[in-house]
């Protein structure tokens, strides 16, 4: 069964499971036009969505996530898309289904809601919980694990977590986004690591991570601290660097692959089981992180 | 003495983000008719500072960024019509600010404003997915020191350079010193569309605005 290879390759002390990169930094390299919402595309421009996919399978990554980050009911309201709700995660699931090789898996992205909860916005657990519950609805029939991400609430983590439970038994990573201050990893929100990993432990999750935010060098500081702090298996997905735009209106990353890669190896050997990247990286990134794993 | 005694409990209450001693402390300081400017200034905005320095120190994050910006800005809200019927101007300057066209995400910059609000700028919050054009029209109709533009979205940035091209197309660039700001946002870009600075976080925005106007 295909829900049971994520388990086996989690209690296998040899694999090292590779994730996918960017998808927007890399919707935006094939020209698509600023200001909407890149889940939107499942529907207008799935044959885009379709390419970033099978480019990352075809690198080496056992396995990819829907194109579905902002499509939670709540981030959809604000970009008066939220009757699209349906149509935008089944596409998602549509696209994947045919990028995926055999024994690969597919990955559930739910990205935060976009609303805070008082005193910096107006979001109830209510809300976070019933909008999350509307898009794994969704998504379930169709995925092999879940991965919650960019959370810079734990609270707001624990709402997607519930909501998934409450439909699925099916594996989760859950990853928290952090910066760096002068006392440590925290949340914008101000969850320390240490809150954080106590609460993704209560809820049992069975990926503990962190993605977004963090540039590769950071994340490997990151990975030690968190290695001291739980025994559950851990999955990183760092920047790469900071964007910069040039006088063509491009984007740019310029943190050189190899640099990136090389970070990346620091991490596995920290004892990190699930590898992949987030902003700025490419196919080209995770090709070159296949070759590293494949050579341990 | 007791008059220090008293802008330390007003600042001690802004940084313990008690709101309802800080009320209560602004309108003792009304009914006192104690000199409201050296109210603000040592008390209220003493403790704006200090919870600027906790944010830098990683003591403080976003809510109590926010929940010390809007005690700050209701004590003001008991103050500033005292004040003004007094004659006084205790506006450090006009800012104007937006998140810009095609970009929703708003809370950051609600963020900005509410902290320079705190800190002694008029600020015109013109929210999000906000056009260039409207921008200026609106910096041009409050006389504007500064306008302040976010951006969240890499896919956005390039409407921030669009409002200082238009702005320079206008004849108009002397008028305002242009402030950018949001995740991607970063110093090569300021550098880059020729804006007169960039701010990482609500406490950097406060300052370079302040350094921006000499106050």
């Amino acid at each position: 069964m295909i829900e049971m290879l994520f388990h086996d390759w989690l209690k296998d002390d040899s694999k090292i499971i590779l994730f996918d990169g960017g998808m927007g930094s890399e919707i935006f390299k094939r020209g698509i036009k600023p200001g909407n919402l890149p889940d939107a595309l499942n529907i207008d421009k799935s044959d885009v969505i379709y390419e970033i996919h099978k480019a990352y399978y075809d690198a080496g990554a056992d396995m990819c996530q829907t194109n579905t980050f902002g499509a939670s009911y709540l981030n959809l309201q604000i970009y008066k898309l939220e009757n699209k709700i349906n149509e935008i995660n089944k596409r998602a699931l549509e696209i994947i289904k045919k990028a995926c090789p055999p024994n690969h898996l597919i990955v559930a992205d739910i990205g935060p809601s976009g609303e805070f909860r008082p005193p910096v916005g107006k979001a109830s657990q209510d809300q976070w919980l019933s909008s999350f519950i509307q898009q794994v609805n969704f998504l379930e029939n169709g995925v092999d694990l879940w991965h919650i991400e960019t959370m810079s609430d734990i609270e707001e983590m624990v709402a997607a977590i519930e909501a998934i439970r409450g439909i699925s038994t099916k594996p989760i990573i859950s990853s928290m986004t952090y910066k760096k201050t002068k006392r440590g990893f925290f949340t914008i929100m101000g969850d320390s690591l240490e809150k954080c990993v106590q609460i993704q432990e209560i809820a049992n999750v069975d990926v503990i991570g962190a993605n977004c935010t963090l540039g590769s060098k950071e994340m490997v500081e990151l990975i030690q601290e968190l290695k001291n702090l739980t025994n559950k298996p851990l999955s990183a997905k760092p920047n790469a660097g900071q964007p910069r735009i040039d006088s063509n209106n491009r984007v740019h990353y310029d943190q050189p692959i190899k640099d990136f890669v090389s970070d990346i190896g620091k991490i596995i050997q920290l004892g990190t089981k699930v590898v992949g990247g987030c902003c700025g990286t490419s196919p080209d990134t995770i090709r070159d992180i296949r070759k590293v794993i494949d050579s341990l | 003495m007791a008059q220090e005694h008293f802008f330390k409990e007003i600042s001690d209450a802004i940084v313990n983000l008690d709101k309802e001693k800080a009320i209560n402390l602004a309108h003792k300081a009304v009914f006192e008719n104690m000199n409201l400017l050296e109210v603000i200034e040592k008390g209220f905005g003493d403790g704006i500072r200090r919870i600027g320095d906790l944010w830098e120190e990683g003591e403080f994050f976003l809510p109590e960024l926010m929940l010390g910006g809007t005690i700050m800005q209701e004590s003001m809200e008991i103050l500033l019509p005292k004040l003004k019927s007094s004659g006084e101007n205790i506006t450090l300057g006009t800012v104007v600010i937006a998140t810009i066209e095609g970009d929703i995400h708003s809370i950051g910059k609600t963020i900005v404003g509410t902290m320079l609000s705190a800190n002694g700028f008029e600020v015109y919050d013109l929210g999000a997915d906000v056009p260039a054009e409207h921008i200026i029209n609106i910096a041009m109709e409050k006389n504007a020191d500064v306008i302040g533009v976010s951006a969240l979205l890499t896919t956005t940035m390039f409407g921030q350079k669009k409002i200082i091209d238009i702005l320079e197309k206008k004849g108009l660039r002397s008028k305002f010193k242009v402030v950018i700001g949001g995740a991607p946002v970063n110093k090569s870009w300021a550098e880059e569309c020729k804006a007169d600075g960039f701010a990482g976080s609500a406490i950097e925005a406060v300052k370079l605005v302040k350094t921006l106007l000499n106050k």
